[in-house]
């Protein structure tokens, strides 16, 4: 019962954010909206019994992606691009087309899945045991993400970089 | 506790949210949040499974799709800085070089 | 396990004292750091509000409470408005997964008829004690980034902008040397849960088969300790890392604009992170609630000399910020970003290395 109550609050509080996110035409109120949505989704997370990975989103999510869109938007000073809302055929088609895409999908969703009446062991899965599954199972792709974590950083740096006399930055050649 | 219909509609709306978000609006970073919304829909998506079926597989995977996507977030914006420098404009109706 | 109305009282009675100290320690602070300077200055400081100026702090808040307070012209009211209470949020909400005293058993009481606590109740002395326990502390604390960036934003002024980049990047950078050095803790306690790494430093290192000295962690994990602390002190913007607010630098950084209230709440929230900071310093490297040389039962007296065991040591450290603050000169904005990425990163994963040899070894 409690958890209902928290589902719908939270969950009211994820959409809500999204759709500022989409239509408010102020860049940083949408990336401070979408932290906020991420962080609503994190309490969705511990809800489907996944503490640690609530943990992580928060760090990684909304603690250091949008941080690094917070300062990409702020320090290009990119909130001051106004939209003229040119295109309203598209516009119209992106709107409609999106609702419909969604409705369908609702739909598909409701049709397919049974409302469970059995009782559900509960399955609070412990960091110990992902470590272990993490570390055996899947140490390839770990380690092959570590490996594509530096192939970013150093790309990353590579396309912003610019000639040691302060020139064009290398990355367009 | 609460069933797995409801993560799944919600999953659905945030997904349509973040589809529309990208097909509508012209500023870079907005749709590229907008990717982010689509991309944590996913992993909630992912988690529902995880827990309706006992498995930590899902979880894992959840893992892998944070770490990549920060990946995509930092050279995504790397990206747009360098179209920045160029054009002074973030609009991605701009980047038309390659338009005929 | 079934939650029944003693459980929500006790729980009760345990955010309110949490609350309560974390809303005190504020004005004590501010006293501490004003004659405590005075001191190592070679000055009086405040004595006229009190005896030892001890209420200068109450004329403080009454001042700050009577101010006009001042929006400046373009800047974004609802941001504007949001970044303290940004800021207050890690402040506020870290402290309730760090144990602050030893479990104990309450025993059964008869009070006027009514039979309280049947059977003994476990009275735990953390707030919340989740299995995940201080990834909860890395993720608030990295939320805290938000009160700083929002602040130097909304203001619509070059001076907070330019303290709340530096700040954030700041931030940003001594989080990993934070976290690094903190998993060696985690590594010799087997789990993340605040209370187990307390539990996994209550014996006792024997050298010489003469000499014991408390397990602690920081002495088999003294690189880490040193780490810890004083990317501690770049995490809550305290001198030497205080650029981003130094009032000779910036004016005064990310809340440069800010006056009365919402300014009170940053400065709040400045002293709330320093002492939670001190609490996981304490609670991570110094045995947390643990008395030293003494076994506390699991009575009052016990879980009363623990508490007061961690306030000690709380309390030194806190002084030792304040000590610090007015000892050292500031560091340069390259110097800080030099001695976090270049210094302070690969110090802690040479301590990871070292602690995992020793943890392999079984020497810990």
């Amino acid at each position: 019962m409690l958890e209902l109550i928290v589902f719908y609050v939270f969950a009211a509080m994820a959409v809500i954010f999204a759709v500022v996110v989409i239509t408010h035409k102020n860049t940083v109120v949408s990336a401070i909206s979408l932290v906020a949505s991420l962080f609503s989704l994190a309490v969705m997370y511990v809800l489907l019994e996944a503490p640690f990975i609530a943990a992580l989103q928060v760090i990684v999510y909304a603690g250091a992606i949008m941080v690094l869109f917070l300062f990409v938007i702020m320090l290009l000073n990119l909130q001051l691009q106004d939209e003229e809302r040119t295109r309203p055929v598209q516009q119209f088609l992106g709107w409609f087309g999106s609702a419909a895409f969604g409705i369908t999908l609702i739909y598909y969703i409701v049709k397919a899945t049974v409302i469970q009446t059995l009782p559900h062991t509960p399955f609070m899965s412990d960091v110990r045991s992902l470590g272990i599954r993490l570390f055996e199972a899947y140490v390839f792709p770990f380690e092959m993400v570590s490996i594509l974590l530096l192939s970013a950083i150093v790309g990353a740096i590579v396309l912003t970089q610019r000639g040691p006399m302060g020139e064009e930055p290398r990355g367009d050649r | 506790m609460v069933p797995t219909s409801h993560f799944l509609i919600l999953g659905a709306i945030l997904f349509a949210i973040g589809v529309c978000g990208v097909l509508t609006r012209k500023n870079g970073i907005v749709i590229f949040m907008s990717i982010e919304l689509m991309i944590n829909a996913v992993n909630l998506t992912f988690l529902t499974y995880a827990r309706d079926l006992h498995s930590l597989h899902g979880q894992i995977f959840v893992f892998f799709i944070m770490a990549i996507a920060a990946a995509e977030a930092a050279v995504g914006l790397a990206i747009f800085i360098a179209l920045f420098r160029h054009r002074e404009t973030i609009d991605v109706d701009e980047a038309n070089l390659m338009h005929w | 396990m079934p939650f029944d109305a003693t459980d929500i009282s006790l729980s009760v009675l345990k955010i309110a004292i949490v609350l309560g100290v974390l809303l005190s320690v504020t004005p004590i602070m501010v006293w501490v750091e004003r004659r405590g300077s005075a001191l190592i200055q070679d000055r009086v400081g405040p004595n006229r509000v009190g005896p030892f100026g001890l209420l200068q702090s109450f004329a403080d808040a009454l001042k700050f409470i009577l101010k006009e307070d001042v929006i400046p012209a373009k800047a974004h009211k609802v941001l504007y408005t949001l970044a303290p209470m940004f800021g207050l949020l890690p402040a506020v909400t870290t402290f309730a997964v760090i144990p602050w005293g030893r479990a104990f058993i309450i025993p059964e009481m008869t009070l006027a008829g009514w039979t309280l606590f049947e059977g003994g109740r476990l009275f735990e002395p953390i707030v919340a004690d989740v299995n995940v326990g201080i990834l909860l502390i890395f993720a608030l604390a990295s939320l805290g980034v938000y009160g700083i960036v929002t602040a130097g934003w909304a203001s619509n002024s070059k001076y907070s902008m330019f303290g709340a980049v530096r700040a954030s990047a700041q931030m940003i950078s001594y989080e990993l040397a934070l976290t690094l050095a903190a998993i060696v803790t985690l590594m010799s306690a087997g789990s993340l849960r605040l209370v187990d790494v307390v539990n996994s430093q209550a014996g006792y290192f024997v050298l010489f088969d003469m000499i014991k000295i408390p397990a602690w962690n920081m002495f088999p994990m003294f690189i880490g300790f040193v780490v810890f602390t004083v990317s501690g002190f770049a995490e809550t913007n305290r001198l030497p890392f205080d650029l981003p607010e130094a009032e000779a630098e910036l004016v005064a950084g990310y809340h440069t604009e800010y006056s009365s209230m919402k300014f009170a709440m940053f400065f709040m929230a400045e002293y709330m992170a320093m002492f939670t900071m001190a609490a996981l310093i304490t609670t991570l490297f110094l045995g947390g609630w643990d008395v030293p040389w003494y076994d506390e039962p699991p009575t009052f007296l016990g879980f009363a000399l623990s508490v007061l065991a961690f306030a000690t040591k709380v309390g030194f450290l806190l002084f030792v910020f304040v000590w610090v603050r007015w000892t050292l000169p500031r560091f340069k904005y390259d110097q800080l970003m030099r001695l976090g990425w270049k210094v302070f990163l690969p110090l802690a994963i040479l301590n990871i290395i070292i602690v995992a040899l020793l943890i392999a070894f079984q020497w810990i």
